[in-house]
C-alpha cells in the first residue's frame, strides 16, 4: 500500500491552516542537492513555525542530514529554495545563521576546553557582550544541570554530559530556530530523556525545532507534525493524527511503508 | 583574504559599515585565534613539541656532535696507529719509532690482519728497499688502508707523511754529499694568515647551522595545531558546529592561521635562542678550539632574521593549514605534510652549495630558497636590501596565497564533507 506525499504549502504571508497566527520560521521549497550523480535529496518541501516541532523521520541515507545541512547553509542547494526566519538560505546565509542554534549529527565537543569555555567561545562567535555571554552560561548551565561539571575539561564528560554542552552552545544566542540531527542517538535513557525533555522546553519557549531522528517513539512524543523522508523525497508530511488517521496505521508502520514504497520507486 | 583586507582599508578610510563588518571580523579572528591557542597550550604534545624538544635537542646537535667528532678527532691524532711493515728497512723503520707516526708491527697476512682491524694500515716495501735507495733506483712502496674505517684512514695519512719525511732526509743526505744547501730547494716561503674576523667565522658557523634547524622548527613547529585545528575539527565532528556560526570561513581560517603561525614563531624562537645559548657559553667547555669563537647575534640582524623568518613561517603555516582541511583525517593531514617537511629542510641544507645564485636577483623569490639566502646573507654580513626586500615581499605574497588557498578549500562542500 502506498501513501502519496501531502505537503501543504504555505501562503506568501507565511500563513497555513496549521500555523494560523505563529510566525512562519521554516519555510523549504522542493529543495534537491546532488553530489556528482549522486541524488541525495530530490525535493523537500515543508514548514515549520514558532513553536512547534516538526519531525524529520527516514531511515540512515534517506537525506535527512543533507536536508538539515542545507537549511543551515553548510551545504547550497542544487536547486529549490529555503528561507529560515525570513532569510534566504543561500543569499543571506550569514542572518541564517545568527537566527539558528544547530547540534549537528554525532557532534563532538573541544576536549581541552573546559565546558564553560565551549559555551563561551561559541557565545563570542555570535558576538554577544561579556555582560551577556556570563549570566547566559551560568542559565543554560542550570537548566541543563551542568553547572557543578562546568570548569572540568569536556574530555572527562560522559557522552550525556558532552551532548548537553553541545546543546548550550547551540542556544547560547537564544535562537528562534533550532535544528536537531539525531540528538539522542547514542545517549542513555536518561541522557536521551533529558535531552528530550529540552526538546519540550523549546517548543513551550516559542522556537521553531527541527527535529531529524529514525526512533518512532522519539517523534511521537515530541514533534507536532512529521516529514517522511525516504530516497531524497519527503513521502509524507502532518499532524501524526492526520496522518494515522487517513492510514489507519501507527506511525511505525507508515514509516516502514513508505521506505519499501521509496526502495520500489 | 583579500575580502578581509578590503573590508579593512575601507574601514580605515572611514567607510562605517566597512568599518563595523571589520571590527566583527576582527571580533571573530580573536575568538577562534584565542580558543585555539588555549587549547594548544593545554595540549602536551604541542608544548613537548615547541619548548621541551628545541631546548633540549638544540644543546645535543650543536655541542654534543661536535663533541663526539673532536673526540674522534683527538683520538685519531694522539693515537699512534699500528701498521702492518711488510719488508726490511732499518732506517725507515727507526724513524717511524722516533717520530711516532706509526707503531710498525710483523704479521704473517698483513692484508688479512687490515680486514679484521688488528693493524689499522699495510706498508708494503720492495725487496732490498734501502739499497734501492742507496743505489738512486726509486722504489715503489705499497700503502693498504680500509677507506671504511676513518682510523685506518688516519693511519694512511701517518704512512705518507712518515715516507714523506724519510724521502725528504734522503733528499738532504743526497744534496749535502753533492755539496749543495738543501735551502736552495726552497726559494720561496710561504706565510699564510687569516683575516677573516670571530664575528666572521661564526656568521659562517651560524650560517651552516640555523637555516636547516629554522626550517626544521618552523614546520614541525606548526604542525600538530595544524593537523588539529583543521583534520582534527573534521575527525571529532566540531568543524560542522563551528561552520553553522556566523563567523565567515575567512575568519574562521584566518583565526586558525595566526594560532598555527604562533606556534611555528615560537618553536622558531625557542630554536634559534637554544642555539644561540648552546653555542656562545657551551663550546668553550665542550670543545677547546672554539674558546675565541665569538658566537653572537647583533640585535638588528637578529631583528630583521625574525621578521624573514616570520614571513616564512607564514608560509609554511598557511600550506600546511590547507594540506589539514583538504586531508580527511589527522592521519592523512601527517602524511600530506611529511613531504613538505623534506621539501623545505632540502633547500636550507643545499643553499650553502649553491652559493653562485646568491648573487642573482631571481632566486630571492624562489618560495622557500628565497628565506635561506636571505639568512645567509644577514649571518655573513653580506646583507643586500634590494635582496632583503625581494625575499620578503615575495615570501608575504606566497603566505597570502597559501592562507587564500586555505579558504577556498574550507568553503568548498565537496573538502569539507570529503570521504
Amino acid at each position: 500500500m502506498s501513501i502519496t506525499p501531502q505537503v501543504r504549502q504555505p501562503d506568501r504571508a507565511g500563513r497555513t491552516e496549521s500555523g494560523e497566527g505563529r510566525q512562519l520560521l521554516v519555510e523549504a521549497r522542493d529543495l534537491q542537492k546532488k553530489f556528482k550523480s549522486y541524488h541525495a535529496v530530490r525535493g523537500v518541501s515543508f514548514t515549520c513555525y514558532s513553536g512547534e516541532v516538526f519531525g524529520l523521520l527516514g531511515p540512515n541515507g534517506a537525506g535527512k542530514t543533507t536536508t538539515i545541512r542545507m537549511l543551515t547553509t553548510i551545504l547550497r542547494p542544487t536547486s529549490g529554495s529555503a528561507r529560515i526566519a525570513g532569510h534566504d538560505v543561500v543569499h543571506e546565509a550569514e542572518a541564517v545563521r545568527r537566527a539558528i542554534g544547530v547540534l549537528p549529527e554525532n557532534a563532538g565537543v573541544y576536549g581541552r576546553l573546559t565546558g564553560r569555555e565551549a559555551i563561551r567561545y561559541a557565545g563570542r562567535l555570535y558576538g554577544l557582550p561579556r555582560d551577556v555571554l556570563e549570566p547566559r552560561i551560568v542559565e543554560i548551565a542550570d537548566a541543563l544541570e551542568l553547572t557543578k561539571h562546568l570548569d572540568r575539561l569536556t574530555d572527562t564528560y560522559s557522552k550525556g554530559m558532552k551532548q548537553k554542552v553541545n546543546v548550550a552552545r547551540a542556544l547560547i544566542h537564544n535562537p528562534s530556530v533550532v535544528f536537531l540531527d539525531e540528538p539522542t542517538s547514542g545517549l542513555d535513557v536518561i541522557s536521551a530523556r533529558s535531552v528530550r525533555d529540552f526538546v519540550l522546553r523549546f517548543k513551550a519557549e516559542g522556537r521553531c525545532v527541527i527535529l531529524s531522528t529514525h526512533v518512532m517513539e522519539e517523534a511521537e512524543r515530541l514533534c507536532d507534525r512529521v516529514g517522511i523522508i525516504a530516497g531524497g523525497r519527503i513521502r509524507s508530511e502532518g499532524t501524526l493524527d492526520a496522518l494515522k488517521a487517513e492510514t489507519g496505521k501507527d506511525l511505525e508502520e507508515i514509516f516502514v511503508a513508505m521506505v519499501e514504497e521509496s526502495i520500489v520507486t | 583574504m583579500m575580502r578581509v583586507a578590503w573590508a579593512w582599508v575601507r574601514g580605515a578610510r572611514g567607510d562605517r559599515t566597512a568599518q563595523a563588518r571589520s571590527q566583527e571580523t576582527g571580533m571573530w579572528i580573536r575568538g577562534v585565534y584565542a580558543k585555539e591557542t588555549l587549547e594548544a597550550f593545554r595540549d602536551k604534545r604541542s608544548l613537548l613539541v615547541l619548548v621541551v624538544l628545541p631546548a633540549l635537542i638544540m644543546p645535543v646537535v650543536t655541542l654534543g656532535i661536535p663533541y663526539l667528532e673532536q673526540r674522534q678527532q683527538h683520538m685519531i691524532t694522539t693515537t699512534t696507529p699500528e701498521v702492518a711493515v711488510v719488508g726490511k728497512a732499518p732506517n725507515l723503520i727507526h724513524l717511524a719509532y722516533t717520530s711516532k707516526l706509526i707503531k710498525p708491527v710483523q704479521t704473517t697476512n698483513a692484508r688479512k690482519a687490515l680486514q679484521a682491524r688488528r693493524v689499522l694500515a699495510v706498508l708494503e716495501l720492495p725487496p732490498n728497499f734501502e739499497a734501492l735507495v742507496a743505489r738512486d733506483a726509486q722504489p715503489h712502496v705499497g700503502v693498504l688502508y680500509d677507506a671504511s674505517n676513518p682510523e685506518s684512514v688516519a693511519a694512511r695519512t701517518r704512512v705518507i707523511d712518515l715516507i714523506s719525511r724519510y724521502s725528504q732526509a734522503v733528499v738532504a743526505q743526497r744534496l749535502i754529499a753533492r755539496h749543495i744547501n738543501p735551502r736552495d730547494l726552497l726559494p720561496v716561503v710561504l706565510d699564510e694568515r687569516n683575516v677573516a674576523t670571530q664575528r666572521q667565522l661564526s656568521g659562517l658557523l651560524l650560517a651552516s647551522l640555523l637555516p636547516f634547524f629554522i626550517a626544521m622548527w618552523a614546520v614541525v613547529g606548526g604542525m600538530s595545531l595544524a593537523v588539529d585545528e583543521a583534520a582534527g575539527e573534521k575527525e571529532r565532528g566540531t568543524l560542522e558546529s563551528l561552520l553553522v556560526t556566523p563567523p565567515t570561513r575567512e575568519a574562521i581560517v584566518v583565526g586558525k592561521f595566526l594560532s598555527v603561525l604562533t606556534a611555528s614563531v615560537g618553536a622558531v624562537i625557542v630554536v634559534v635562542i637554544a642555539m644561540m645559548v648552546s653555542l656562545r657559553w657551551g663550546y668553550p667547555y665542550v670543545l677547546h678550539t672554539s674558546q675565541k669563537l665569538d658566537v653572537s647575534l647583533p640585535i638588528g640582524t637578529a631583528i630583521v632574521m625574525l621578521g624573514v623568518a616570520i614571513l616564512f613561517a607564514a608560509l609554511m603555516s598557511g600550506v600546511q593549514l590547507a594540506m589539514s582541511i583538504y586531508a580527511k583525517s589527522p592521519r592523512e593531514a601527517q602524511q600530506f605534510i611529511t613531504p613538505l617537511y623534506f621539501l623545505t629542510v632540502l633547500p636550507a641544507l643545499a643553499v650553502q652549495y649553491i652559493t653562485e645564485w646568491q648573487s642573482a636577483a631571481w632566486a630571492y623569490i624562489l618560495p622557500v630558497l628565497n628565506t635561506f639566502f636571505a639568512f645567509r646573507e644577514l649571518l655573513l654580513g653580506t646583507v643586500n636590501w634590494g635582496h632583503l626586500i625581494l625575499a620578503s615581499v615575495s615570501s608575504a605574497f606566497y603566505a597570502a596565497l597559501a592562507v587564500e588557498l586555505a579558504i577556498i578549500l574550507m568553503s568548498r562542500e565537496s573538502v569539507i564533507f570529503r570521504t
